[in-house]
């Protein structure tokens, strides 16, 4: 787990890609988080983030269609690969069980 | 989205883009940037979207997206850099000398050069710590005879703050200053001496930007009998900084003063310093009780403009108030003008400064001296360069040839000095911590004076060795990438004739420079010695001054504790005085416009005036030069002038002098004596026109003159005397230490200039060594076949010395005229200054040539006693 653990921003883009199916390129994987996380987000950081986990082995790519606003140059899909399923439920177990071992929020407070 | 116009975005972008990004990326990217390019043009405005591309563009450098410095993917030269490090590692380390030499001389010179800049800086940063330095100005008063200036005075009236408030549209504010005498602080039974006292009105804290931090800041100050002390006076006084509403005795008010705040130290930088401050209100009762107003400038006022653009304004307003004042007859003979406070530091010296002020001519000198040192020593790299082009040459021809471009030569070139230039900054700060508490004390700056934690200081070492860098580089880079491959591979290209000239000239240069710095040592140091055994027309040797006890009832027993020390035999004078020689025009009482009774011409001359008693003539041993001292009985209507005083009433004999009458302070009075002149003020000034008025039993200081024997016992006895007979605290100093402290700052400037000058020298010689080490090792094959035709040692080293001993004599001749000049302007801005001897400029020239021949002669023995046969046999 601790060797191949993902960041919460990487964790984000991931969930984004799995989400957006065959849609999952760049700017549709930034378009989509900006509106979640209500603000601008940079290329880089995305890009980044989207390169780092293919090195790791979370993601997949290949290239997809071109359309006139790009200039003539393709998109470039990304697919989620099982390995990535498979740590993206590990971490939603591991939250769930977290929640539930927490005490109520209102009550901790006080 | 169907509607949307195709907009192109700005190519330039993309091309950086390309050159970064890794390549297997470029498309994707690419695209998604153009994409998001066109989504923005929709949403904002085109300006908008281009910035936010650049800015996308911009942030896309991460170590993941771009290029990979080695392995197929990495930057097109990266193989050349590659390269280029490994020669230039190997040439540094086959050529130990020459590394050697360029690494000293650019540390030494970047050290000096860094340390006289940290000590520029701070002569320059003065009131900076005040937010409001640039909207402050001060008031402060000339005297002029017709329209000639005699004086200026820093103290103005104290009613010029508020006319100016209340008439002057640009000014927001004034704050008065009112410099109190040194008193006693009683606080329970302990006691404690004040010095640097002022009286402020409550607006000062906020103009001079000093908050509290104890007390309350709106009220602070604004009645009577408040005070705020500074953190180190509190301590002093209370032990601790928690004092407000804490209260003291104050003897020169003889009055209660209520602590109401703290604030931190003046700092080092500023031209007002304080160790406490009372309210103005405490003081104006007594201001006010004077029969005119318009009597005293004895005030420093310090106005608040609303904007610092307003100071034009405001000196015409000045202008039109000195006309005003003087039609009411205010003001008679005087103007009255402004001054910024941020020049007071470097460019005040008027009469009554509350500090002793810096020079800005001195530090602006010693900031281009530093320059020099630092060009010194990248000359010294050029000229190892140039001497080494012959070796180099043949290394360009062959990168050339297997196709180096002349960019990446010089490139490479250019990394080569930065390299050495870095390696020389690195150590040059290791030099720096090593030097900077020796540098502090010389420079005479404060204690807690640091360099490293200055953000700007490294700034300028990266900007120097950037400078260095490129300077030094420049000659290889330009000369030796341009070589002709051809030329230089069949050998034919023996000399680059402009390197030898340029080389030739460099030389003639640095020991110029050489040369000018050495003299200039050796003037300031005779001129200070010459300042320190000038005859002050009175004698300082032996002569313990204790400050007077400073309330009236203590002075009831001066009487018996002068008798008390004379009765021993180690005193022989004890004299009372409201002043003393050595001490600054500012503890003196001064006057304009006294003239002689009946005198046909009148003017506006200022005179300085104290008063002594019976015994201070003969006890300071001032020489009268005509008419007798004053009798134990006190006569109001005599007084003493000195030969300056009645040299501006037009008198040339001292006798003439005796009995004529002036009006001074509403009385008439007859000048029943003349001393000579002397050095009131320390030898560096001239002489001031003095009026020595009688004493009543009254004075600041006791003057006590010892015999011969042991000064600590004696300044014991004086100790104990004092304190059975005041109640005061007892304090001392000895009158010629008092005298050789204005040499301060000269003494600081010699040393420092020294130092420089020391540093300049070592590295030009630094540099010559390498350049004769280079000689010599060229003419190795001739110095060999001469030898074998029979040349003796002498006539070797005598061919080898020649050409460099002509260089420098060169150099003495453009070098002596010039600091000449310089030097003779510098000596000018003393009033009594050594004249210029053929030694003072011959000397320094003869050791240059002296020690740079040895240092050749170090090279050239041991070329010339070389057994010939080692040289010759290997062609």
């Amino acid at each position: 787990m601790k060797k191949n653990r993902l960041g919460e921003f990487q964790e984000l883009i991931l969930m984004t890609v799995v989400i957006l199916k065959e849609e999952a390129y760049g700017n549709e994987i930034e378009r989509y988080l900006e509106n979640c996380l209500n603000e601008r987000l940079s290329m880089g950081a995305i890009q980044t983030a989207l390169k780092r986990m293919e090195e790791k082995g979370f993601l997949t790519s290949e290239w997809g269609e071109v359309t006139q606003k790009r200039g003539g140059k393709r998109k470039r899909i990304y697919t989620a690969t099982p390995y990535a399923h498979r740590v993206l439920r590990d971490m939603k177990d591991l939250r769930v069980r977290m929640w539930n071992a927490m005490p109520d929020l209102e009550m901790g407070t006080t | 989205m169907s509607k949307h116009r195709n907009i192109s975005p700005p190519r330039w972008p993309f091309r950086l883009l390309h050159y970064f990004l890794r390549p297997e990326y470029a498309e994707e990217i690419g695209g998604d940037l153009e994409e998001r390019f066109q989504d923005d043009m929709e949403r904002y405005y085109p300006a908008k979207a281009r910035r936010l591309l650049i800015w996308e563009i911009i942030k896309l450098i991460r170590p993941a997206l771009i290029r990979k410095v080695s392995g197929p993917a990495r930057l097109n030269h990266f193989g050349m850099f590659k390269n280029d490090f490994k020669t230039i590692f190997r040439i540094i380390r086959k050529e130990k000398l020459y590394t050697g030499i360029n690494v000293v001389g650019l540390t030494a010179g970047l050290s000096v050069a860094l340390l006289i800049l940290a000590y520029v800086h701070f002569e320059f940063s003065y009131e900076t710590h005040n937010s409001n330095a640039k909207r402050v100005a001060r008031i402060t008063i000339d005297y002029l005879d017709g329209q000639t200036l005699i004086d200026q005075d820093c103290e103005s009236y104290h009613l010029l703050g508020p006319i100016m408030k209340e008439e002057f549209p640009e000014v927001a504010d004034y704050a008065r200053a009112y410099r109190m005498w040194e008193s006693v602080i009683k606080i329970d039974e302990k006691r404690f001496r004040a010095s640097k006292v002022y009286a402020v009105d409550p607006s000062f804290l906020k103009i001079f930007d000093y908050p509290l931090i104890n007390g309350d800041q709106s009220t602070a100050l604004s009645g009577p009998l408040e005070a705020v002390l500074t953190e180190s006076t509190a301590l002093r006084f209370f032990g601790t900084l928690d004092v407000i509403g804490q209260t003291m005795w104050d003897s020169a008010i003889r009055n209660t003063l209520k602590v109401v705040g703290v604030i931190h130290d003046s700092p080092a930088n500023t031209h007002f310093k304080f160790d406490m401050l009372t309210s103005y209100a405490t003081m104006e009762p007594t201001v006010k009780k004077r029969e005119s107003q318009w009597d005293s400038n004895d005030t420093f006022t310090y106005v608040l403009l609303n904007n610092g653009s307003q100071y034009k304004q405001f000196e015409s307003s000045l202008e039109r108030l000195t006309q005003k004042l003087t039609k009411e007859e205010k003001i008679k003979n005087e103007r009255i003008i402004g001054q910024r406070i941020e020049d007071i530091h470097l460019y005040s010296h008027k009469s009554y400064e509350a500090e002793a002020n810096g020079n800005a001519t001195v530090v602006l000198f010693l900031f281009y001296v530093a320059l020099l040192v630092i060009i010194i020593a990248i000359v010294n790299y050029i000229n190892l360069a140039t001497a080494k082009s012959l070796d180099r040459a043949k290394e360009v021809g062959i990168r050339k040839v297997v196709g180096s471009s002349k960019v990446q030569l010089k490139v490479r070139f250019f990394i080569e000095s930065f390299f050495v230039n870095l390696v020389s900054g690195l150590l040059c700060v290791v030099l720096i911590y090593v030097l900077l508490n020796d540098f502090r004390q010389i420079a005479g700056l404060p204690a807690d004076f640091t360099v490293f934690d200055n953000p700007l200081f490294w700034m300028v070492w990266g900007a120097l060795i950037l400078f260095s860098t490129l300077f030094a580089g420049s000659f290889p880079a330009f000369i030796l990438s341009s070589f002709k491959p051809v030329a230089v591979l069949k050998g034919k290209f023996t000399h680059s004739s402009g390197g030898i000239m340029l080389r030739k000239s460099l030389v003639v240069f640095q020991f110029a420079i050489a040369i000018f710095l050495l003299i200039q040592t050796l003037t300031s140091t005779e001129q200070l010695q010459f300042m320190q055994e000038k005859d002050l027309g009175l004698d300082a040797e032996r002569m313990i001054v204790v400050p007077a006890p400073v309330t009236a009832e203590e002075m009831k027993n001066f009487k018996p504790f002068t008798d008390q020390l004379l009765n021993t035999s180690a005193f022989s004078s004890v004299s009372l005085s409201t002043c003393i020689p050595g001490l600054p025009t500012s503890t003196m009482g001064s006057t304009t416009g006294i003239n002689l009774i009946g005198a046909t011409e009148e003017h506006n001359f200022n005179f300085f005036i104290y008063h002594i008693d019976h015994q201070f003539i003969p006890g300071m041993k001032i020489e009268l030069a005509a008419g007798e001292n004053y009798q134990e009985t006190v006569h109001e209507d005599r007084v003493i002038v000195n030969e300056e005083a009645i040299r501006l009433w037009g008198i040339r004999d001292a006798k003439d002098a005796l009995n004529k009458k002036i009006h001074l302070w509403g009385k008439e009075r007859s000048i029943t004596g003349v001393v000579k002149n002397f050095h009131q003020t320390g030898v560096k000034s001239g002489h001031i026109a003095m009026i020595l008025m009688q004493s009543s039993g009254f004075g600041d200081y006791v003057s006590i003159r010892t015999a011969p024997g042991n000064i600590k016992e004696q300044l014991s006895e004086v100790r104990e005397l004092y304190k059975a007979n005041f109640d005061s605290p007892f304090d001392y100093f000895f009158l010629d230490q008092k005298f050789d402290s204005h040499f301060r700052s000269d003494q600081q400037f010699q040393t420092v200039f020294s130092v420089l000058s020391l540093f300049a020298l070592l590295i030009t010689c630094l540099g010559l060594f390498g350049l004769a080490s280079f000689t010599v090792a060229k003419r190795r094959k001739e110095i060999g076949i001469r030898k074998v035709l029979g040349a003796s040692v002498a006539q070797m080293i005598a061919l080898l010395s020649t050409d460099f001993l002509r260089l420098i004599s060169i150099a003495a001749l453009v070098a002596l005229p010039v600091t000449y000049l310089i030097v003779n302007n510098w000596l000018n801005t003393y009033a009594y200054r050594i004249s210029i001897t053929f030694w003072l400029f011959a000397g320094p020239a003869a050791l240059v040539l002296i020690v740079a021949f040895i240092t050749i002669f170090s090279r050239t023995l041991r070329a010339s006693e070389m057994n010939p046969v080692s040289s010759l046999r290997d062609e």
